[in-house]
């Protein structure tokens, strides 16, 4: 063991690489999640006070808080997952996101502030499948003793202002 | 202009034939007798563009504009196209410059578009440049008609155009005191979105109070709408403007909304995990609990709940436009009050959980009328004609048969 890791294990967390290795696990059961169309199991990679938002980049790098989506809370994701299943009218579709390397860029107490990049594709059925938004996620998970893992904050800022019509799966 | 030769059904209004939403010659005649014509346009909020230098550009009609403040108190608005070779001359979305200098030959306009200066007038050594009789003052960046009325900007390309609060007419002018009343706006953001049907149709749907507890099933799931609220429904003396106003409903009877609910596909059962999306506080004057308007031809004003809302519409050809949201409160909100309207926002814009329903739909139409355009839209939904009404019903298609009624009026069809 490193000097670094050791002091940090003395801190009571457990060793950086074992711990990238199960961000990236979390992450690939994440999208798989989503890819596969469970939405209902969406939410409960978050803690119940956490904020998810998909924010056009000129809104963020102006200050400006709009969002496409915005839940501050687990419910309002769970609100979001049942009107997508029981109120939302819209055509038949795919969504498949493609996310590359973690960073992990921050590191205090429990929590870990982890970057990357995200493009996600959506195909209507019966057309050319399209770029439906192109991105960076700026995340940050807690890291609790017992290794689950779960969403404090996710805010995907998306170069893609210009949306092909409409979102309709979160990201 | 282009001569349009379609026809018209008899029928008048109660029909609308798909040929108005396919036709690309009906799209070019759209332009230069709307777009171009004696119309006011959306060009921004005043709010936006709050020092000298300060500009942002946007496009009416299909052509790109710059909106800049040139003066303390003065906003000009300027075709975004030298005058030399056409360039484009602004391509950032916003920014504070002091001057407007074209990136090709760096022709330089004042903040009101005069041209202020071109390199080598005199030519080189002797050698070249411009003709004695050379005259800036008639290669001014083109500049547009404005007016600004309580804190919105309104471009004309024509000089013709009415003062705009006789152009929107008093009958409607208390919708929009409601929303833009001379309070201090503070722009909250923007999205942006292409949607792949007419521009027309995306007006007639506000235009719609049928469709609004019948397409969007969030909205009686949740309680944002009742079967026994009442309408107030208006239009301007020709048409082309219009407001609906839902007031919360007075009939006893009515109050369970039973009819209404056993008529429609939704899911009793269905609550919300967190009201906070939906919970609003009464903040404008009177008690409706929605308003919109559409200001003819651009643009859409909508409050509902605590989220307000400007909607741009930028015709792309007859089968796509683009459409901006500008999301905006008040400088003196509080946190909690600026909180709550982003998170209403969630109902709005390309991934609202309301108007998806919408921007969905539209091209449901759009995508079946180009195979049938001799076919025709039935608007007979309260009966012919069009009505102004202050007890008006849910049930009517009225609003949408006054657009029409204006439209072929200045379309000559």
């Amino acid at each position: 063991m490193t000097a670094l890791a050791n002091s940090e294990a003395a801190a009571g967390h457990q060793d950086v690489r074992a711990c990238y290795e199960d961000v990236r696990a979390f992450y690939d059961a994440y999208y798989e999640a989503l890819d596969d169309d469970r939405i209902e199991e969406w939410p409960n990679f978050f803690v119940d006070d956490c904020l998810y938002r998909i924010i056009p980049r000129e809104n963020y790098e102006a200050g400006q808080k709009t969002c496409l989506m915005q839940g501050d809370s687990k419910g309002m994701l769970t609100d979001r997952v049942r009107a997508i299943r029981s109120t939302q009218v819209y055509a038949p579709r795919y969504c498949r996101r493609f996310y590359s390397s973690l960073r992990l860029v921050g590191r205090t107490g429990g929590e870990l502030q982890i970057r990357q990049n995200l493009l996600v594709v959506h195909t209507l059925i019966s057309q050319p499948s399209k770029i439906l938004g192109c991105g960076g996620a700026h995340d940050r998970l807690t890291l609790s003793d017992n290794g689950n893992l779960k969403l404090i904050e996710r805010t995907i800022v998306l170069d893609t202002e210009m949306i092909d019509n409409t979102i309709i799966f979160p990201f | 202009m282009n001569a349009v030769i379609r026809h018209w059904p008899d029928t008048g209004e109660t029909r609308i034939p798909y040929w108005v939403y396919t036709d690309k010659d009906i799209y070019q005649s759209e332009l230069e007798r709307i777009c171009y014509g004696e119309h006011w346009l959306y060009a921004g909020l005043e709010a936006e563009i709050p020092s000298v230098g300060s500009y942002r550009t946007t496009t009416l009609g299909e052509r790109s504009v710059i909106v800049v403040r040139s003066a303390p108190d003065e906003i000009s608005v300027l075709e975004n196209r030298c005058r030399h070779r056409g360039v484009t001359i602004c391509q950032a979305r916003s920014g504070k410059v002091p001057a407007i200098t074209c990136p090709y030959h760096q022709w330089t306009y004042t903040l009101n578009g005069s041209l202020r200066g071109i390199p080598f007038r005199r030519g080189i050594h002797g050698k070249g440049g411009m003709s004695a009789d050379f005259s800036p003052k008639d290669l001014g960046l083109v500049r547009l008609k404005v007016e600004v009325v309580n804190g919105v900007i309104w471009a004309s390309f024509s000089d013709k155009t009415k003062p705009f609060r006789e152009y929107f007419s008093e009958r409607l002018w208390h919708s929009y005191e409601r929303m833009f009343s001379g309070r201090k706006l503070r722009v909250d953001g923007y999205t942006r979105q292409t949607i792949p049907a007419n521009w027309k149709l995306l007006i007639e749907n506000f235009r719609d109070p049928y469709h609004a507890g019948l397409l969007h099933v969030f909205l009686p799931t949740f309680g944002l709408f009742r079967p026994d609220q009442g309408l107030e429904l208006r239009m301007d003396e020709t048409g082309r403007h219009g407001s609906l106003m839902p007031v919360p409903g007075h009939d006893p009877k009515a109050h369970s909304g039973e009819d209404f609910l056993s008529e429609t596909a939704h899911d009793k059962s269905l609550k919300l995990a967190d009201r906070r999306l939906i919970e609003a506080v009464h903040e404008l004057k009177g008690e409706e609990t929605v308003s919109t308007s559409t200001i003819f031809p651009s643009v859409i004003f909508l409050q509902q709940i605590n989220s307000l809302q400007v909607r741009q519409i930028v015709p792309k050809g007859t089968d796509e436009f683009e459409l901006i949201f500008t999301f905006f409160g008040f400088e003196d909100d509080d946190e909690e009050m600026r909180q709550r309207r982003i998170r209403h926002g969630n109902l709005f814009g390309p991934a609202g959980l309301v108007t998806v329903d919408d921007f969905e739909v539209l091209p449901m139409a759009q995508s079946s009328f180009r195979a049938a355009e001799d076919e025709e839209s039935v608007l007979m939904m309260g009966q012919g004609g069009r009505v102004n009404s202050d007890q008006g019903s849910m049930a009517t298609e009225s609003p949408i048969r006054g657009f029409y009624e204006y439209y072929r009026e200045v379309m000559g069809l």
